[in-house]
């Protein structure tokens, strides 16, 4: 898994979707799954977008991911069908809560990352602009994005050096908090202000436009996409108005 | 192109350092200038002032005349000026704001707000001119140093500006990389392009530089053609603090060796990275007690897994290790030794250079806790915060924690990246004094100079495994050199 | 930057996507612990004291109009993203605009205001159990199907009507806590290394 807004893009993508198609469809799975609505129609919405994530992956090429997301979901449903019924106590609300959460969230919770995961900056940066969101807010997002894998590789380079003190040790969790956070926001402040010297030295600059490389565009699978949304969305909002 | 004119400047409530005095200077269109001088006297700041970060992003009292292209610096926002000049810094992984190569290659471009076509045609041509064909839509947390420098340098070169100013940007690179960015500058020189440079490896810039100005406090001393500065002989640069004109130079440095007595001896280790295809695989070496071993290789060759096995980093690592007949797992072992990071930031923790010494330790025996800082230098600055230090005060504060906990080997990655002359000779001397403290020494190095001065012993890593090992002594110096390419 | 200029400039944006990178990795790794469900709960005490840490040096590298709704408002987006729900950017939004306009109150630099900023801002995260409350029963029902109605009973129980001004409070008192927190490691660590 390594691609996109989380880690730059390597592997050739074969199914591309738009940046904004795929908004959209964090919108619709992550609002409609997790609005509390039940019964009616939302017994089939709620199958259908579920599958989502899964479409994703599988379409991308990442069948074993895919595989594994499908099987967990089946694995949780069923626990949660036919298992859950017929135990009581400590146990069901064990199984509740791992099957519980694997059940709701993990549909949004995947879309979420499989958009993270697929987009590069430069395309979110593009979506962004074309949508005319503010720089003040793409900047941010975009250097974070850039900032979650150097913050994973100062952290790992500071675990290793108290390894090293020997002090991994859980006898002080406040001193442990100490020694752990403040090397890593030491050298994160020294690496952002470098990052600024760069940017603005190449003249990253707030106000003015920029351009971007990156073709976005829609396509046939965008628009069955926004379709499915669509489709979504109406049955959504009558079922909160009560007519289905 | 560049003119300067009494240009005095103080940064906002710092000491004295890197702050400039009186400084005249006009450069023309088409030159290569060699800025030169020891850490501190200013080279960075007149680089600063050329590409506008002084005054727009480092504050501090301006001044005198500062003209870029005919037009005063202070008239002439940041975003204006990234047009006209292209800026490469010295540390590799924090001058990328993308996360692929290719968009940062861009990026340059999009923020003048380019055409796409145009932007697609320069990333082309800047690719082929660079010959990093290779480097294309990869993941840039995934490439070696100087790749990421490359980029860098592409990603400035896109955007054509008329000036180029570096600092120090061979300061993390190792040999093979450094004769890449020579080969960079020499294509912005042939192009007509200005550069300015400052830094502190002399040696591979002496076929491109046109003049070289030499700084000490906040001043320009001296200034020379290239011609008359490679005529001055290796006494007189030493004495200017300033690392060799040419690697040939470096051959006399040899200073006298230790012999060490009895070893170390390693044995069957093996390691694989999970999924990956890169392994180590070391039957046997020997260290020998007492001597520094200079551990070399080219870059992914598996030289920093080494140490990163040797000290316990890696718990997959299988090996063991003699010493006096007895036998330790590899794990075992590794509470004899420690790791002084290239970084050496990411291993400092408390608020105190005694904290820092006593950590982690059961005992907090104050007198040796002196003893230790006596030696190494760190005895007025025991309640100092040790962030606070200078880098070389850092790194004796990181290796004075290994001494206190008794520690038998001392594993070093990359300690001279980035040091000038004086503070690369400190670092020497420090290594000497450890060795007659009976420390045996694995020093991972990119630094010949360094390694003539210090080493004893070289292995050489390949491909997971040690390809050759020798010491370093006058048979053996020329597979030393040809490793440097120094002939 | 040389101008004083009160807007947010590029520089400023670049800083302010650092800290909020390094404010979410911080507050993620304390939400981890939130899988348990009493944690799930106590996450809106203990979170903000860990968090007091980056979020206080934050404060004193930008001292501008907006740095905290910016921030604010991407972790909200964030959480929305990772399936948290809508309620979340909402109250992002609330929060760290109020935050915002008490850091102003105090010109950015009163240690009285931005303790009491920061403990405001730390309520953001009070959207993640807005569903718990504003839509009740068919939240329940909702979480009957995916967590089994032992369970439910059981938040149910842990969660009665008053338990949200509850935690609204452990937001609160967490962010004061985290901001002394905070303080005492810049005071501490950051102005004797010479950084702050």
């Amino acid at each position: 898994m390594s691609a996109g807004l989380i880690s730059g893009n390597e592997n050739t993508v074969r199914f591309t979707l738009d940046p904004r198609t795929k908004l959209a469809l964090v919108a619709t799975v992550c609002t409609i799954m997790t609005s509390g609505r039940v019964g009616g129609i939302m017994t089939v919405i709620h199958p259908v977008l579920a599958l989502v994530p899964f479409a994703l992956l599988f379409l991308s090429g990442r069948v074993k991911d895919a595989a594994s997301y499908l099987l967990a979901y089946a694995a949780a449903y069923s626990m949660i069908s036919f298992v859950m019924p017929v135990t009581s106590g400590m146990i069901s609300i064990l199984i509740g809560a791992t099957a519980g959460i694997i059940y709701r969230m993990m549909p949004s919770l995947i879309t979420g990352y499989f958009v993270v995961s697929t987009t590069k900056v430069s395309e979110f940066n593009a979506a962004m602009e074309r949508m005319h969101i503010s720089g003040k807010i793409t900047i941010p997002m975009s250097v974070m994005f850039r900032f979650f894998p150097t913050i994973k590789e100062e952290s790992a380079a500071i675990k290793d050096a108290m390894h090293m003190r020997g002090i991994n040790s859980l006898r002080n969790p406040m001193e442990m908090l100490e020694y752990r956070m403040v090397p890593l926001l030491m050298s994160v402040v020294k690496i952002g202000e470098e990052l600024s010297i760069s940017a603005l030295t190449r003249g990253l600059s707030g106000d003015t436009k920029r351009t971007n490389i990156c073709k976005i565009g829609f396509h046939l699978s965008d628009l069955l996409c926004f379709l499915l949304c669509i489709a979504c969305w109406i049955c959504f909002v009558l079922h909160v108005g009560g007519m289905i | 192109m560049i003119q300067l004119e009494n240009v005095t400047f103080t940064y906002n409530g710092s000491e004295e350092k890197g702050n400039l005095k009186n400084i005249s200077l006009s450069i023309r269109q088409g030159e290569v200038i060699l800025l030169c001088g020891e850490s501190g006297c200013g080279k960075t700041t007149l680089t600063r002032l050329i590409n506008g970060l002084i005054p727009w992003y480092y504050e501090g009292e301006l001044n005198g005349i500062v003209k870029v292209d005919g037009k005063e610096i202070r008239e002439q926002p940041l975003h204006i000026l990234s047009r006209k000049i292209g800026s490469v810094f010295q540390n590799p992984r924090s001058q990328f704001f993308n996360v692929d190569t290719t968009s940062e290659i861009a990026f340059s471009c999009e923020n003048q707000g380019l055409p796409e076509d145009e932007i697609r045609e320069r990333i082309h041509q800047t690719v082929s001119l660079f010959q990093i064909e290779n480097l294309i839509d990869r993941n840039i947390f995934h490439l070696s140093g100087g790749e990421k420098q490359k980029i860098a340098c592409a990603s400035v070169s896109a955007g054509e500006p008329e000036i180029f100013v570096l600092d120090e940007p061979s300061s993390n690179l190792d040999v093979a990389a450094i004769e890449d960015l020579k080969h960079i500058i020499s294509c912005w020189k042939s192009a007509g392009k200005t550069v300015i440079i400052a830094e502190h490896r002399l040696y591979y810039l002496m076929e491109l530089a046109d003049r070289i100005i030499y700084m000490q406090n906040g001043e320009i001393r001296r200034e020379w053609t290239t011609a008359d500065f490679l005529g001055l002989s290796q006494r007189e640069v030493e004495n200017l603090g300033l690392r060799p004109a040419s690697l040939k130079q470096i051959y006399e440095l040899h200073i006298e060796k230790s012999s060490g007595s009895g070893f170390y001896q390693l044995k069957q280790m093996d390691f694989a990275y999970k999924g990956e295809q890169q392994s180590l695989h070391i039957p046997a070496v020997n260290f020998t007690k007492g001597t520094a071993i200079a551990v070399i290789g080219k870059n992914g060759a598996g030289k920093s897994t080494f140490l990163r096995c040797l000290c316990g980093l890696e718990k997959r690592c299988s090996g063991e290790v003699q010493d006096n007949g007895k036998s330790y797992s590899l794990r075992k072992w590794a509470k004899n030794c420690y790791l002084v990071m290239q970084d050496v930031n990411h291993q400092l923790f408390t608020e105190s250079v005694f904290d820092e010494i006593v950590l982690g330790a059961d005992n907090t025996d104050t007198n040796k806790v002196e003893q230790v800082m006596e030696r190494l230098d760190l005895i007025s600055f025991r309640e100092r915060h040790p962030m606070s230090l200078s880098g070389g005060q850092k790194q004796r504060v990181a290796i004075a924690g290994a001494i206190f906990s008794d520690k038998k080997m001392l594993l070093l990655d990359e300690p001279t990246s980035g040091l000038d002359f004086r503070h690369m000779e400190q670092v020497a001397e420090l290594m000497q004094q450890l060795k007659q403290q009976g420390k045996t020494l694995l020093i991972v190095t990119h630094d010949p100079e360094f390694i003539l001065k210090t080493c004893d012993n070289i292995i050489r890593i390949e491909d997971g495994t040690i390809a050759e090992q020798y010491s370093l002594d006058t048979a053996e110096m020329g597979k030393l050199l040809d490793f440097f390419h120094l002939y | 930057m040389n101008q004083q200029s009160s807007k947010l400039q590029a520089k400023d944006l670049i800083t302010i996507g650092i800290f909020t990178a390094i404010y979410f990795v911080v507050f993620l790794a304390c939400a981890m612990l939130g899988f348990i469900p009493v944690f799930l709960l106590a996450m809106t005490f203990y979170g903000p004291i860990i968090t007091g840490i980056p979020f206080m040096l934050y404060l004193t590298k930008i001292k501008k109009f907006g740095m905290v709704t910016i921030t604010a408002i991407i972790c909200g987006i964030l959480m929305f993203v990772f399936g948290m729900g809508y309620f979340t950017i909402f109250t992002a939004l609330i929060f760290g605009l109020a935050a915002d306009f008490i850091l102003k109150a105090g010109n950015y630099t009163s240690k009285k205001n931005t303790t009491l900023a920061y403990a405001v801002y730390s309520i953001w995260f009070i959207g993640n159990y807005i569903p718990l409350y504003l839509t009740r029963e068919s939240y329940f029902a909702d979480l009957v199907s995916g967590y089994g109605q032992e369970y439910v009973d059981t938040l149910r129980a842990y969660t009665p009507g008053w338990m949200f001004l509850v935690l609204l409070a452990a937001c609160f008192i967490g962010g004061l806590i985290g901001a002394a927190l905070g303080k005492a490691v810049l005071k501490k660590h950051f102005v004797r290394a010479g950084i702050v």
